[in-house]
């Protein structure tokens, strides 16, 4: 199995995977700081803004023929949150030169792009250009509006928020609409400078490279301040929950959305993570987990019934479209479920159809050079180096007895409903 | 088994077609742990009304393909989807205009998956009861369509421009429409469309091709089906005009979603120059309004587009559109916007430049699809139902001239030929 080879670049840690398998070189950067109150917004719009231009090609139409230039590089970043940091993720496929004409080296101009994006921005007066800066918090208000839009991420988000009440995971990752206004382009700048400051920062390549050759291009590219990389503090996943709270929202909706959020008490780097990883599959991960099998298969209740696991912070999360008269019965349902883990009456066909998902997921990320990032970073994230490889076989260890340990400890916090506006 | 080369982007197939008519089409991947299998019909929500041979033809219940898809997974022994499980392998199905799709993707076991697969499939089972029970389930999967704007503001936009082409009916069907769904119908519908020589079955991943072929063969070999006629597909008179101009739906939504469609006067393309056609009308749509054109730039900067604003092509022989939109605070400042840089290009045609960066863009986004195997198989699946190879796709667009873009441009925008559809929120 090809493993990272690991470097460094004053704050910068790099991971590269050479291979020949991908058409592509896969590039992906992250930017991480603790989840809070006060920056969340601001850090969030960064690479907004930072996609709109730098300082050798500040015009974004520019900018974006640059990228249709090396072949129409995949370029585009996220902002999300994994336990209690804000992550922002670059990321950056870009064809093998092998596949195509190009009188341009592929990689290099990439990584040289990249680099201009993070480390050299457009700029006016010591600041970011109030152009991009006032277009940017509008569509960063515009996305923040638009989660209504979708309604099975909105009960979702709801959930959390409700949930989560007194700790930074309440916060959506791309902020607060009340507090864009108040953001300038010098503020942001100097939100900007502590983030390159204090940031944990991970370089991700996937592809025909070495590692000696992607330290030298970003040397060449990125223009960094000395220092030594940040790491992540690990949340706390000891939550204690009191009674369940129960939240209610009305709007005008078809159909309603029941999502529960329940505390697991187990984090990345814990013993019983693997035990965890079952319990999820074996409540609601896949089509022969019990969720889907009562709530849809038995009841006809759902299109959907499911769940989901956050293992950075300890948090499980069930989510189903019903008929809305049909709320009682299914939070029955569903509660008979997380009982009945409780109690172990886990058949072993559930044991192993489960751990033969898993399993299966866990070779199959090897065939995607995002999926394969996405697993290492959770090591960089935990500072638990554990591989998909050992995953797979302490998943294969699970007894009924681990699940049922991590059944004992998972306790429902929160039963969050949206429905429509009607009289109940 | 013929052996397909495909030097310029490094990949080699294996194709048979089997004596019962199946087309099996194997894509070995050198290094992947993952084997991605999918089993098609050619048969979607607009094949409604249908005759085999001689047969008088027979119309179905909106939505009954998709209804036919939820059931196949039904087994007398149970849910096949625990027996997947068992062999951990992850599946699944989609149903779109003119296919059904069933799929799998596993590392392991993968000749009992494979024959798993190819089983289910081709082993109906349909009671009164079980019919029944899924409709409560299919509900439920419409309802939650209808509170999702961008799908209710797409759908909108088809049933704007087509009169009679079943393309405009949902393929979920309606509430009422499932409920006239019996297992007489179904059987019918099967039998029709599932027949081998309507299949294609596709394996991309780490496998052999002789291996599979062989499995293949031998399961395909142990049973028996009746050889069939061809199928007709009959299909109303469609006119060329759009049907209404313009469609409003209200649902809550943060800001107006607005789809603007274009209708092919002319349909009946097939094989290579249905292609060819989809080829220059995506890379002439790259070129006048993706996000490096000045359109874009220029919507973007008066805050009349967000990151959601795209467009896309969709064609086959019987219909084809063009979309564009996204979320916008003012859609008919947005449909004005467009439409008069559209009526300007007209004239003046692609800048020469906009045409080679769409060109290369497009082109690097067609090499990085061959990373995804699920991509592969979908895509090859969908070209090859329209009598064409995903492979020739490179070879159009590296050949593909300024000169024939701007005709397509000339020829595809009528603004007579237009439909709006947009959602909004209910007035307070």
């Amino acid at each position: 199995m090809t493993q990272f080879e690991r470097g460094q670049l004053e704050r910068i840690r790099l991971h590269v995977m050479p291979t020949k398998r991908f058409k592509t070189f896969a590039i992906s950067l992250f930017a991480g700081l603790p989840l809070e109150e006060d920056n969340v917004t601001p850090v969030a719009l960064i690479p907004f803004v930072l996609r709109r231009g730098t300082a050798s090609t500040p015009e974004t139409i520019a900018f974006r023929e640059r990228l249709d230039d090396l072949y129409g590089a995949g370029f585009g970043f996220d902002v999300y949150k994994r336990g209690d940091a804000q992550i922002v993720q670059f990321r950056l496929d870009v064809i093998n030169d092998r596949f195509v004409s190009s009188n341009v080296p592929l990689l290099d101009e990439s990584i040289t792009f990249l680099g201009e994006v993070f480390t050299d921005p457009a700029k006016e007066r010591d600041a970011f250009r109030i152009k991009y800066v006032d277009a940017e918090k509008e569509t960063l208000r515009k996305r923040l509006e638009s989660i209504v839009n979708d309604k099975i991420r909105y009960a979702a988000e709801r959930c959390l928020e409700e949930m989560c009440k007194d700790e930074p995971y309440r916060l959506h990752p791309l902020g607060k609409l009340e507090e864009i206004g108040e953001i300038t382009p010098t503020s942001l700048y100097e939100h900007y400078e502590r983030w390159q400051e204090q940031a944990a920062l991970d370089l991700y390549v996937v592809g025909d490279t070495t590692l000696e050759e992607v330290t030298q291009l970003v040397a060449k590219a990125f223009q960094l301040k000395p220092g030594k990389p940040a790491g992540y503090s690990l949340p706390d996943v000891s939550h204690q929950v009191g009674e369940v709270k129960t939240v209610v929202d009305k709007m005008e909706v078809n159909q309603g959305k029941l999502n529960m959020g329940l505390r697991t008490g187990v984090g990345y780097a814990d013993d019983d993570y693997p035990a965890t990883l079952m319990y999820n599959g074996i409540l609601g991960g896949y089509p022969h987990s019990k969720l889907f099998l009562n709530v849809r298969e038995k009841e006809s209740l759902a299109y959907y019934a499911a769940s989901r696991l956050d293992g950075h912070k300890g948090i499980c999360t069930i989510q189903s479209g019903i008929e809305i008269k049909n709320y009682d019965k299914a939070v029955t349902i569903i509660k008979e479920q997380l009982e009945s883990l409780r109690q172990g009456e886990i058949t072993e066909l559930e044991l192993d159809q489960t751990k033969a998902m898993i399993a299966n997921h866990l070779r199959e990320l090897q065939d995607s050079a995002y999926e394969m990032i996405a697993y290492d970073f959770n090591s960089v994230l935990s500072g638990n180096d554990r591989s998909a490889k050992q995953l797979l076989e302490q998943v294969q260890a699970v007894t009924t007895e681990d699940i049922v340990r991590v059944a004992n400890r998972v306790q429902l916090d929160t039963v969050y409903f949206l429905r429509d506006r009607k009289e109940a | 088994m013929e052996t397909l080369n495909y030097p310029n982007v490094q990949e080699t197939l294996y194709r048979e077609i089997l004596d019962n008519g199946l087309e099996v089409i194997v894509l070995p991947k050198e290094g992947f742990h993952k084997t991605y299998a999918t089993f098609s019909t050619k048969y979607g929500s607009i094949d409604n009304k249908f005759a085999v041979g001689g047969e008088s033809p027979v119309k179905v219940p909106d939505g009954i393909a998709h209804f036919l898809e939820h059931k196949m997974f039904e087994e007398p022994t149970g849910d096949i989807f625990a027996v997947f499980a068992s062999q951990g392998a992850s599946a699944n199905a989609y149903t779109s205009f003119d296919r059904t799709v069933y799929l799998f993707s596993a590392t392991e076991q993968i000749n009992a998956n494979l024959e798993t697969l190819i089983n289910f499939v081709q082993n109906p089972y349909f009671t009164d009861t079980n019919v029944d029970k899924e409709k409560g389930i299919i509900e439920q999967e419409i309802n939650m369509y209808r509170d999702n704007a961008d799908w209710r503001v797409y759908f909108g936009l088809i049933d704007a421009l087509y009169h009679n082409h079943p393309v405009h009916i949902d393929i979920a069907g309606t509430v009422e429409s499932i409920y006239q769904i019996d297992k007489e119908t179904l059987y019918r519908c099967y039998e029709t469309f599932y027949h081998p020589s309507n299949m294609l079955l596709f394996v991309v991943g780490g496998v052999k091709a002789d291996e599979v072929f062989e499995l293949v063969r031998a399961n395909q070999t142990s049973k028996t089906f009746k050889p069939q006629g061809d199928i007709q597909r009959f299909f109303d008179e469609e006119p060329s005009s759009v049907k209404i101009p313009r469609k409003v739906s209200e649902l809550p939504v943060s800001l107006p979603k607005v789809m603007i469609g274009f209708k092919e006067k002319e349909v009946g393309l097939e094989g290579e120059a249905l292609l060819r056609q989809e080829v220059e009308t995506k890379l002439m749509l790259e070129a006048l309004i993706g996000p490096s054109s000045k359109l874009y730039q220029s919507l973007y900067e008066q805050d009349l587009i967000s990151d959601s604003f795209g467009h896309e092509f969709n064609s086959s022989s019987g219909y084809s559109f063009s979309v564009i939109g996204g979320d916008t605070p003012k859609p008919d400042e947005l449909i004005a916007q467009i439409k008069a840089v559209v009526e300007a290009m007209l004239k003046t045609g692609i800048e020469p430049a906009a045409f080679e960066r769409s060109k290369r863009k497009k082109i690097g986004g067609y090499l990085r699809m061959l990373n995804s195997p699920e991509a592969i198989a979908g895509e090859f699946t969908r070209y090859r139902f329209r009598d064409s190879d995903m492979f020739d796709v490179l070879a159009f667009y590296e050949s593909c001239t300024l000169e024939q873009i701007n005709a397509r441009l000339i020829e595809h925008f009528d603004f007579n030929q237009m439909s709006v559809s947009i959602v909004q929120s209910p007035a307070e």
